[in-house]
């Protein structure tokens, strides 16, 4: 057997390329930096995570010989932070949950748009209008996906008719079998549905105290309070049986892969997630930053959206579901997206579904100190 | 050269010349630890002083939408310390480190025992490869695979379904921490110990021996006194692992319940309260600070009496 040379020139010389090549995809990765953000050729993008996957933006970086640079940030809260600390032109784009849109708004981050710029007209009727991307029937942020947030139960422990109510998280079967996601919003909007709230983040000091018992009501059946790579995994070994504010987005994933798990929209209803792009204010790339809105929304970027591998969402637009129908009838199918059949839009047409907000009469830090003592209870 | 050569021939003469020879060719005898300890204390500073004096400093800041805000108030103080989930999540923390500590000296002890005196040479070493090696392993690995292990379709309740048809709860709670927090202590814990029995002098245990001390009585006043200061050191290592721990607590009982460091990321991630987290951050350290001095006073204690004797 013949030894190869490690310590040959060629070898060596290869090594050194290919460490050099590893070095340059690690400068090619799509961090957003400080250093580069005012580059023309750089759309700079803040957004949840995954929100610059090859699969959704090469098209777009492509056909504008761009670069899209992304900020993630973790929940509306780091969203804010980030934005509130960066000197303005760090961001030309900005992805946010409808809920956060007032306050982009009232701290003047975000530029009235044009409707007639985008293809909102391609819209469901439901969501040309949507109420959070409007202020004084001013446009301020387009909307690009949504979803559901019910209840998600294990499919071999409960029936769908076993889950048709939130009262299931109260019943013996589910003691301490009951997951939370470690987040205040969906999960108190949960129990303020149970409740029988509409709106459920509207409350009176009244029904907010009422909520408040209702889920310290919770405490014995609670099996603990988990981040979202937490929930994947709990819900898989069987720890949360019943997780309540969260939806498809998770179980959907899951089922596929074999874990018998599902979402259901209570007889009391769901919450909706709703994302949506706005130009950030004092951007000098204005037109960059309309153009990959322009994008998202189209056809083509919405079914994207929807069919990203590690992350299904719903769209608004319906000729975006007519080219998903079109090109990946099988998707269409999973998602509940197809035109001549029952789908996504059912339970909002049946007005099932109520917007996630942020607490109107209450402020944020009360809702969060009700969940962090309902945690050490 | 020379210097060098006379150097070689005082030495092999006589030992202390060469001491003396090098502090007079060597400057002002006090600029050598100046030297030599000019970058511990920078590097003190930089890592460790300054950032504990911005961290307290934090705590009297403000937040207004989002942002931080310099100012002098003392409400981010009275609202945690005031705060019934940070007294709840405090005495959860004492107790669960408390037990962490406890339970790693009662595993380790005999552990490290068995591995300085009952091994072979041979195998001590492997002994000793096989606790160092996880130390290099990613902490937060090893809890995933506790996960995997404990949880209701895991290996464990495989087994005890498949022979007894019985299924244990044993993810999340008290049990699954501690088993999560001896994954991070018992490693460090019975290195220190074994490095401490290794020293041990052996003629005074054969000495106790030989007058008549059965093994039990030899362990209990002649070995366990004379790595006192290691066992000290132990179980305060392990009481300080456990206490600032964040990944067991999350991971093995889901935050149920939080625990001071669980509560610190909640205070950031809801509000960017950063000055709140920082009061909690301060108070932790504090906490920290006098275990150390009482478990420095505890070590002391003992060696004075000794030396009174």
């Amino acid at each position: 057997m013949r030894i190869p040379n490690l310590m040959s020139r060629d070898i060596s010389r290869r090594g050194f390329l290919k460490a050099g090549a590893a070095g340059a995809a690690f400068a090619a990765t799509n961090a957003w930096s400080p250093a580069r953000a005012s580059d023309p050729q750089v759309l700079n993008y803040l957004s949840w995570p995954g929100n610059a996957d090859p699969y959704l933006i090469a098209d777009f970086e492509k056909d504008n010989n761009v670069k899209v640079q992304i900020k993630e940030y973790v929940g509306g809260d780091q969203m804010l932070a980030v934005i509130n600390q960066s000197p303005p032109g760090s961001f030309d784009v900005v992805l946010a949950d409808a809920e956060y849109m007032h306050l982009l708004h009232e701290a003047d981050f975000i530029e009235e748009l044009d409707p007639d710029d985008y293809p909102i007209k391609d819209f469901w009727p439901e969501f040309q209008k949507f109420p959070l991307h409007w202020f004084e029937d001013k446009l301020y942020g387009v909307m690009t996906d949504f979803g559901y947030l019910g209840l998600s139960y294990n499919t071999k422990e409960f029936t769908a008719a076993d889950v048709k109510s939130y009262a299931a998280m109260w019943s013996e079967k589910a003691k301490g079998k009951v997951g939370f996601f470690d987040w205040y919003l969906p999960s108190i909007g949960s129990i303020s549905l149970a409740d029988g709230n509409r709106p459920p983040f509207d409350l009176s000091e009244e029904s907010f105290d009422k909520v408040k018992e209702r889920l310290f009501s919770l405490k014995p059946q609670a099996s603990g309070f988990y981040t979202i790579a937490d929930i994947f995994s709990s819900l898989t070994n069987g720890r949360a049986q019943l997780i309540p504010g969260i939806g498809e987005w998770i179980t959907l994933g899951l089922r596929q892969s074999g874990v018998p798990v599902d979402t259901i929209i209570p007889e009391e209803g769901g919450l909706q997630w709703t994302e949506s792009l706005s130009i950030v204010k004092g951007t000098p790339k204005n037109d960059l930053a309309r153009k990959f809105i322009q994008y998202t929304t189209s056809p083509e970027g919405q079914v994207k959206m929807a069919t990203k591998v590690d992350n299904k969402k719903s769209i608004p637009s319906v000729r975006g579901w007519e080219l998903l129908n079109k090109t990946m009838p099988g998707e269409a199918e999973i998602l509940r997206m197809q035109l001549d059949k029952p789908n996504v839009m059912d339970e909002y047409k049946a007005g099932k579904i109520a917007f996630r907000q942020l607490p109107s009469q209450q402020s944020i830090e009360d809702w969060n100190d009700v969940w962090s003592e309902f945690k050490t209870l | 050269m020379a210097d060098a050569a006379k150097w070689q021939t005082q030495d092999a003469h006589h030992p202390l010349t060469r001491l003396w020879t090098a502090r007079r060719t060597g400057g002002s005898p006090a600029a050598v630890p100046v030297i030599l300890g000019a970058p511990v204390v920078f590097w003190q500073a930089v890592f460790f002083a300054a950032p504990l004096v911005f961290l307290v400093v934090i705590t009297s800041w403000r937040v207004r939408s989002f942002k931080l805000e310099p100012a002098f108030v003392l409400d981010n103080w009275e609202k945690v310390l005031n705060s019934g989930p940070f007294q709840k999540a405090l005495v959860y923390t004492l107790e669960v480190s408390a037990l962490s500590a406890i339970l790693t000296l009662a595993f380790a002890l005999p552990a490290a025992y068995t591995i300085a005196f009952r091994l072979s040479p041979r195998l001590r070493e492997l002994a000793i490869a096989v606790l160092v090696v996880p130390v290099f392993s990613s902490y937060l690995l090893r809890i995933y695979a506790w996960q995997i292990v404990l949880s209701p379709g895991g290996i464990i309740n495989s087994l005890t379904r498949w022979l007894f048809d019985l299924e244990l709860q044993l993810l999340g709670g008290q049990f699954s921490l501690q088993v999560g927090l001896l994954t991070l202590t018992l490693p460090v814990a019975v290195l220190i110990l074994v490095l401490a029995l290794s020293g041990v002098d052996r003629t005074l245990l054969e000495a106790a021996a030989n007058l008549g001390c059965r093994r039990a009585r030899v362990v209990w006043h002649v070995l366990l006194p004379s790595i006192r200061g290691a066992v000290l050191l132990a179980g305060s290592t392990a009481f300080l692992m456990s206490f600032g721990d964040y990944i067991s607590p999350v991971f093995l009982t889901g935050s149920k319940p939080p625990t001071l460091s669980i509560l610190i990321v909640d205070t950031v991630k809801s509000g960017s309260q950063w000055p709140r987290a920082s009061a909690i951050g301060v108070s932790m350290l504090v906490i920290l600070t006098l275990v150390l001095l009482t478990v420095g006073w505890l070590g002391r204690e003992r060696r004075f009496r000794k030396g009174g004797k």
